[in-house]
């Protein structure tokens, strides 16, 4: 096995890897937020939806929930009148967005309830609007408490990534398998090592910069009981 | 476009494998949990080597996607069977072993690093004031551990315990990589022959969540009957 030809060539799937990631972060994000505020604020109807889409998130595989993305966009854009529409890269985002936000919705809806009661009604009895209230008094408060498990959340995604390969994105683990198949399967064992070695190194990343973080936004916290997140495997 | 009549059918085929997937993940939510209790263990009573292994051990195993520990179980476990028969002088097959063998062994190793956090958590909300009081009763340690320690501890590990059998679950669904066939490589087959592939998947979608719901519902009810204080 040649490693010092393999690891540039593995390299070069990195950037589409990362794209369908950030994607899936900011996405996942943006739909977390928007998850979590019907949540806490109890709309009819859409706060039940909500509350499937998070159980979706939440109890499917991730390997399935990719798969209906893939299988499932096409219908979808049908409807608007596209036909033949296949593309596995953006059916990766779309997957990947929807467990990313549905996951990290059950990382922010504890956050926002752990911040001290008081402090919820003191905003509430000041007048503050429900943005207001998130925005200055138990938003800075929730996102100390949220951090570890937002990072926790990203290094399930960067695992979760591996899989977008079954749909037939072109990323690294796609791209280790051609090499090994090209080798004639000689040596399946070592690539993957280099894969495990590879992903490590990307959570080893990923969790530095969560840990930065952390120490920054310690500022901001009062004397605040840590939310509890349990530490289970997500797949 | 959606055919609804294929929807029956194919609950029917993904049925059949249901059983056979709660099986495999009670067998491997149980040894995972033993071992996991194990690394508590030796987390807990600071003995030194040992405990050095358990975390490099941990580190490892959360930093590693599942597919590619059970691709590297799948395929470096057969050579080493053969290794460590070899050094007792036996000659076996390692490639004969069946794969469902491997995923479950690939899953112990990935899940009980999990299954080690689980309990720590749990066993770091027992009082310790309950263990002092104990021993000044002059109970023994494995009369304070059985009589007072547990109780309390498998309560407050309830909830997470019922989340990681639903992890175990899904992690399940991994084996297809490797021909093991769990509830989604069922779903997998059976579109592969009618080419109905959204249908058999949004079928096994709601197999899954109707499962977690259940799990979710019967850990609820257990916690509460088992709660006394």
């Amino acid at each position: 096995m040649n490693v010092s030809t393999m690891i540039p060539e593995l390299l070069e799937a990195l950037p589409l890897t990362l794209a369908i990631m950030f994607v899936a972060l900011a996405a996942g994000f943006c739909l977390a937020l928007l998850t979590t505020t019907f949540r806490v604020r109890r709309v009819l109807l859409i706060s039940t939806l909500a509350d499937l889409y998070v159980s979706y998130a939440r109890s499917v595989p991730v390997v399935l929930q990719l798969f209906i993305a893939f299988y499932g966009l096409p219908v979808l854009v049908g409807a608007f009148g596209i036909e033949d529409f296949l593309s596995a890269n953006l059916a990766a985002m779309v997957g990947l967005s929807l467990y990313h936000g549905g996951y990290l919705s059950e990382v922010m809806r504890p956050a926002y309830l752990a911040v001290d009661r008081g402090q919820h009604d003191a905003a509430d009895s000041l007048g503050y609007t429900f943005q207001q209230k998130i925005a200055r008094v138990v938003g800075p408060q929730a996102v100390h408490i949220a951090l570890p498990g937002y990072g926790n959340s990203i290094i399930y995604l960067i695992h979760n990534v591996a899989l977008i390969m079954y749909i037939g994105a072109a990323d690294v683990m796609a791209t280790a398998h051609l090499i090994m198949a090209r080798d004639f399967n000689q040596y399946q064992f070592e690539t993957y090592l280099l894969l495990a070695v590879f992903y490590s190194l990307l959570c080893l990343i990923a969790w530095m910069i969560i840990r930065f973080f952390e120490n920054r936004a310690s500022i901001y916290t009062l004397s605040n009981k840590p939310a509890k997140f349990s530490l289970t495997a997500s797949v | 476009m959606f055919n609804f009549g294929i929807l029956l059918p194919d609950l029917l085929s993904i049925l059949t494998v249901v059983p056979r997937t709660i099986a495999m993940a009670v067998t491997i939510f149980v040894f995972a949990t033993i071992l996991g209790s194990v690394f508590t263990l030796i987390e807990h009573r600071r003995i030194p080597v040992l405990r050095e292994l358990v975390i490099a051990y941990k580190v490892f195993f959360k930093g590693v996607p599942m597919v590619i520990a059970i691709f590297l179980a799948y395929f470096g476990l057969p050579p080493a069977f053969e290794f460590i028969a070899s050094l007792v002088g036996l000659e076996i097959n390692g490639y004969a072993t069946p794969s469902w063998v491997l995923l479950i062994i690939a899953l112990v190793g990935c899940l009980a690093a999990f299954q080690a956090e689980v309990i720590k958590g749990a066993l770091n909300s027992f009082d310790t004031g309950q263990a002092d009081a104990a021993h000044s009763l002059g109970y023994t340690n494995i009369q304070m551990s059985r009589r007072i320690l547990l109780p309390q501890i498998v309560v407050a590990a309830i909830p997470d315990l019922a989340t990681s059998l639903m992890v175990t679950m899904k992690a399940l669904s991994l084996g297809f990589a490797i021909s093991v066939v769990d509830i989604f490589a069922q779903a997998q087959l059976t579109a592969a022959l009618n080419y109905y592939y959204l249908e058999a998947f949004v079928v096994a979608v709601v197999v899954y969540m109707t499962i977690s719901y259940t799990i979710t519902r019967g850990a609820d009810m257990l916690e509460r009957s088992l709660r006394v204080w």
